[in-house]
């Protein structure tokens, strides 16, 4: 037995609550809608069994010259057989399929709610450790793959199940011995159909997703680099990668053919058996209660049935792709969420949620509860070991532009994911006069607004990459507030709103990637914004303009709404831009660079 | 859609072997089950007609023989079947990688490179299915098919019409729902590949959507485009499986109208049991691989919308035509030579990125080449590497072919993307053997002394900070430079992501390689730079047309 088989037992019999089971429950359509797939499977099946028998008890029946009066029942019979199986069939079909993809629907979302409290640091595969191609193979394929469960897995295998059983309560009341030699068949069928799929299907099967993984990295890989495969003269060893992949992938898969194959041989030779046993029993029992046209019946049900039955092979096969597909989701998106992502807070027993106060206020007390107050803050990434930075304390206040310096790896960005609650901390990091691991993360994102390093843009036109900020913007708006992040003779000479920033913002500098985002959280309106290093690659004289642009926009509001800035970078800052300075560092700081190198292999799952 | 594409057979060999070992096969196979039918129904009738069980013996166990062996055949075709699906998938993606390189990086900006990768992977996958259940039943129509009715016809004229009437309803409605089915089929592949660039999409900005709040709008969005997806795939399928319905439907009819004829035929003795249940039991072996092909038939759909994605890539490649890549006689030592742009201009989407620019860049100089966003200095060093076309000349010591000029230049870009492997396979890019001393020269000289050269690098460079991985890049053209004797050093914003600590060193170490004999050429807007060089080029915006 395999791994994957042990795993597959242990998990339904032992731990009906296991994640992987969880994730395939996701993928199982409701009763009510995909019981009709199943009835109209076993009627077209059952049918399909119908016509080979009526037609042979037909025509041996007739050679025994009856009046044709006596074969008027079975000629029906035929007939209606004949029409039955094609028509059930295509209902059968439809009906499963449209189960399944309205399934797909809530699974997708499914998938979808559980990434979302994990973004982006708790997100196995995301930032660090696996490649961004194996992402993709995972969520894409994986998700995609859960819909066979209900389509190539459950339904075929109760198809298959009903239609022998009865099947055999048929011929068993015809023949009892009979009955018997097609129950072992059968069974026997199943048995090496099983043993067969885990012997040698097994094996091969758990290396083929990771492989299939590991080429579409390699892929990924040289389709992204290769202007500078061209440029080294390299594109011979990366090409004998990409193919070393597909080889080894090619070797599995040609390993988990055998066993299908290996499978549908042995159940088309048991057909053939059980059809030649039925012959040898009755026989004997000709004569003996056994008429000519029933001996036919039970010789030739054996073929229709194991014509129903082959499906159950590849159902379980099915089932083994679907499972370990499912497990990987399970794995990327993990339920037990590690301690250095936050939580949401649980809702209070009595009385209102606490409630940050942004809202300006007004007299003495305004200036006395800082926006942000940070308290001996110190914080970690999941899965290493060490602090990024410890022992913070910074006070902010309506109005403050505060200058967070450090030289690169003394933990900017993690400074960055705590305020926005991407990252848990320990210490004190108080909103407002709240602490903030009392509130939501989204009411703490509705105050601090974060400029990521790197900005996420959409495969979409400019306006969708600002419009999800601030969904009622006009286009007057867009154009305006583009203006004021020095882009609006760019969006001009792109063609308007309606140009695209291509794929994961292909088609956008750095610089107006990093404007593109400033513009969106002017959009959003945050009281507090944390800007990641905004001018890291944006030209001198607009970087100035851009740093002075992010400094002043607390300015440009009047009156007492007047916005916090946090600027974390490396780069000198004006002294007559910023109201404070903080240095950043790392206690146990070894090497200039900071955080250890994460390896591929590494990731372990 | 077309049942089997020509390009198929001209892009990958490994399906005309196929084709070859299937005919084979199918062969076998046919006459294994007319002779299983045969024997069956003789034994059927021997029985009925009151022989001995020790009589019968032989004929069950020739019976028994003849099923194991249509089971073997069975089975060698599986495999046939997924032997040549890997292999074909290899040859397309082995194609479609080489066609990639001579269509080169400027083909590949602006399109996506996800969609390429699914295209290329997980899509070609469906091809499995194309191989495993479509290609074979086509195989046995054409085989199997007209054999069974021959033997029908030899035994039972009546029964032999009712099937030749029978089977062109077949490639009727074929036609028919297949020229149904096309239009539809294209949509939903498009659908599919949208969907699962969205979805990445989504995850991947999920940080940025939580930012804004947004995380919880795009679970309904997810949902009514999956829910599009559903309605667009029932459209096809509704359509699809009509095909495989009226085939059913048509070979169970014909089963029936056999039965009852040769029923009627029977009560009037005008024909033997024998001969009636042999028809019986052949009829249906007419109708089944044609209602395989049915029932397969959005299977192999999928699989050809696939691979037609990937044979436009490699008709585009094919169109590409280039001269052989001529590597020229490597470079024994290095020769000063100097960069020299005249006149050129680079359009880019149809604007004008550079406008008629000229200079010299020295050997044993520091040249900075500096502008605002947009003034096209990255545009210049594309063109200078072959990436994008230009007008005008840019020579290397007097060498203006793209190739010499590729091969007499060690290039950093400003994107940064590593490979996967080592920091020392990164350095050592495109070199034969790796000189590990030179590794660490490079790496000291791109002000990254202290780091491993062994560590481990996975994909597109996750693990190392932006200014490693930046400073990795700078090591890499480094060690091109030393080791091939590149006269050519371009550097491409290389301290952008570094502090001014770091930046001072880099210098130090360019400062080095121009102090030996190299034209160094940095692309950079920071001050600490520009202040270093010994010549300094500042570009305008170039004139908009």
């Amino acid at each position: 037995m395999s791994d994957i088989t042990s795993d597959i037992t242990s998990d339904i019999r032992m731990n009906a609550d296991s994640p992987t089971v969880a994730v395939l429950r996701l993928a199982q359509p409701p009763l009510g809608r995909f019981m009709p797939g199943v009835f109209f499977g076993v009627i077209s099946a059952l049918s399909s069994v119908g016509l080979l028998a009526t037609s042979a008890w037909l025509i041996t029946r007739a050679a025994e010259h009856p009046p044709i009066l006596f074969l008027g029942a079975a000629i029906v019979g035929v007939r209606a057989f004949a029409l039955l199986r094609g028509s059930a069939r295509y209902v059968e079909r439809l009906s499963s399929h449209d189960a399944a993809f309205r399934q797909l629907s809530a699974l997708r979302v499914g998938i979808y709610r559980r990434l979302v409290p994990l973004a982006p640091d708790g997100l196995r595969g995301s930032a660090r450790g696996a490649g961004r191609g194996d992402l993709l193979a995972r969520l894409v394929n994986d998700v995609d793959e859960l819909q066979n469960m209900p389509l190539r897995v459950v339904q075929p295998l109760l198809v298959t199940v009903v239609t022998a059983v009865l099947s055999v309560v048929g011929v068993s009341i015809v023949l009892p011995s009979a009955g018997v030699a097609l129950a072992v068949a059968l069974l026997l069928a199943f048995g090496a159909a099983t043993l067969v799929q885990s012997a040698i299907a097994g094996r091969a099967e758990r290396s083929i997703a990771p492989l299939r993984g590991a080429l579409a990295d390699q892929l990924l890989d040289y389709v992204s680099n290769i202007d500078v495969l061209v440029a080294f003269d390299a594109l011979a060893g990366r090409i004998a990668r990409v193919e070393a992949a597909d080889h080894r992938l090619r070797v599995a898969t040609l390993a988990r053919a055998g066993g299908a194959g290996a499978t549908s041989a042995i159940l088309a030779a048991l057909a053939t058996l059980a059809s030649a046993a039925a012959l040898l029993v009755g026989v004997s029992a000709l004569g003996h209660g056994l008429e000519g046209p029933a001996l036919t019946v039970i010789a030739l049900i054996p073929l229709a049935v194991f014509e129903v039955v082959a499906s159950a092979p590849l159902a379980l096969g099915a089932f083994r792709q679907v499972y370990a597909s499912a497990r990987r989701v399970a794995d990327a998106t993990p339920t037990n969420i590690s301690r250095e992502i936050p939580t949401e807070p649980a809702a209070p027993r009595s009385g209102p949620a606490p409630q940050p106060s942004p809202a300006p206020q007004t007299g003495p007390r305004a200036e006395s509860v800082p926006v942000l107050q940070l308290t001996d803050v110190g914080a970690c990434w999941p899965g290493e070991s060490g602090t990024a930075f410890s022992g913070l304390n910074l006070s902010l206040r309506r109005g403050d532009r505060v200058v967070v310096e450090g030289v690169s790896g003394s933990g900017k960005t993690t400074l960055a994911h705590v305020l926005v609650r991407f990252l848990d901390y320990t210490g004190s990091y108080r909103i407002g006069g709240v602490e903030s691991r009392q509130l939501s993360g989204d009411s703490v994102r509705d105050i601090v607004g974060l400029c990521e390093q790197s900005p996420y843009l959409f495969d979409e036109d400019i306006r969708q990459n600002l419009l999800f900020a601030h969904d009622s913007a006009t286009d007057e708006q867009l154009v305006a507030v583009l203006a004021r992040v020095g882009l609006a003779d760019w969006m001009r000479e792109r063609g308007g709103l309606s140009a695209r920033v291509g794929d994961g913002g292909a088609l956008v500098s750095g610089g107006q990637a990093q404007r593109l985002a400033l513009a969106r959280a002017l959009l959003a309106n945050f009281p507090v914004i944390v800007f990641d290093e905004p001018t890291a690659n944006v030209d001198p004289e607009l970087a100035t303009q851009l740093m002075r642009d992010i400094l002043t926009v607390a300015g440009d509001d009047t009156g007492d709404d007047q916005r916090t800035v946090i600027v974390i970078s490396h780069t000198p800052i004006p002294a007559d831009l910023v109201s404070h300075r903080v240095r950043l560092e790392t206690p146990d700081w070894t090497f200039p660079e900071g955080p250890a190198i994460h390896t591929h292999t590494g990731d372990d799952r | 859609m077309r049942p089997l594409d020509p390009r198929l057979l001209r892009y990958a060999a490994a399906a005309r072997t196929f084709f070859g070992v299937g005919v084979l096969l199918g062969i076998v196979k046919t006459i294994a089950t007319v002779a299983f039918c045969l024997v069956l129904s003789q034994a059927i009738v021997g029985a009925i007609a009151g022989r001995s069980f020790t009589e019968l013996l032989p004929d069950i166990m020739t019976l028994a023989g003849v099923g194991i062996l249509r089971a073997a055949t069975i089975w060698v075709m599986d495999v046939a079947s997924a032997r040549g699906a890997s292999v074909v998938k290899s040859q397309l993606r082995r194609r479609l990688v080489t066609g990639l390189a001579r269509l080169g990086p400027g083909w590949l900006n602006g399109r996506n490179r996800v969609d390429l990768v699914t295209t290329a992977g997980a899509g070609l996958d469906a091809l499995d299915g194309y191989f495993s259940l479509f290609l074979p039943q086509l195989i046995l129509t054409a085989i199997a098919t007209p054999l069974v009715i021959v033997v029908i016809f030899l035994e039972d004229v009546t029964s032999g019409i009712l099937v030749v009437i029978a089977l062109p309803l077949i490639p009727i409605f074929m036609i028919l729902i297949g020229l149904a089915t096309r239009a539809v089929q294209r949509r939903q592949w498009l659908v599919l590949a949208q969907l699962s660039s969205r979805f990445l999409d989504v995850v991947g900005g999920l940080a940025t959507l939580k930012i804004f709040g947004r995380q919880h709008r795009q679970a309904a969005r997810i949902e009514s485009l999956t829910e599009s997806y559903r309605i667009e795939t029932m459209k096809v399928l509704r359509i699809s499986f009509l095909s495989g319905f009226t085939l059913e439907l048509i070979g169970s009819l014909s089963v029936a109208l056999v039965a009852v004829s040769v029923g009627l035929r029977l009560i009037d003795g005008s024909l033997g049991l024998a001969v009636g249940l042999f028809v019986l039991l052949l009829a249906p072996e007419a109708f089944l691989p044609l209602r395989q092909v049915g029932a397969n038939f959005h299977a192999a759909a999928d699989g050809i919308a696939a691979a037609e994605d990937i044979f436009e890539i490699l008709d585009a490649a094919q169109a590409v035509t280039r001269e052989a890549e001529a590597l020229g006689g490597r470079a024994t030592s290095l020769i000063r030579s100097e960069l020299r742009f005249t006149e050129v201009s680079v359009r880019h989407e149809g604007r004008v990125a550079v406008d008629r620019f000229s200079a010299v860049i020295r050997p044993g100089r520091l040249t900075v080449l500096a502008g605002p966003s947009g003034s096209g200095k990255s545009s210049l060093v594309a063109a200078l590497l072959g990436f994008v076309p230009f007008d005008g000349t840019i020579e290397i010591g007097g060498a203006a072919a793209v190739d010499d000029r590729r091969s007499r230049t060690a290039w950093a870009g400003q994107e940064a993307p590593l490979l996967e492997g080592t920091i020392a396979s990164n350095v050592a890019l495109g070199a034969l053997q790796p000189d590990v001393t030179l590794v660490r020269r490079a790496l000291a000289l791109a002000a990254l002394g202290s780091l491993d050269p062994e560590l481990p690098v996975s994909v597109t460079g996750s693990g190392l900070s932006g200014g490693q991985a930046a400073r990795v890049v700078a090591a890499r053209a480094i060690y091109r430079g030393i080791d091939r004797f590149c006269p050519v050093l371009v550097f491409d914003e290389p301290s952008a992501a570094l502090d001014s600590r770091a930046e001072a060193q880099l210098l130090r170490g360019l400062r080095r390689l121009a102090d030996e004999g190299h034209t160094v050429l940095v692309v950079s807007h920071r001050p600490a730079i520009i202040a270093a060089a010994d010549e300094n080029i500042e570009l305008g915006v170039a004139l908009r047309v």
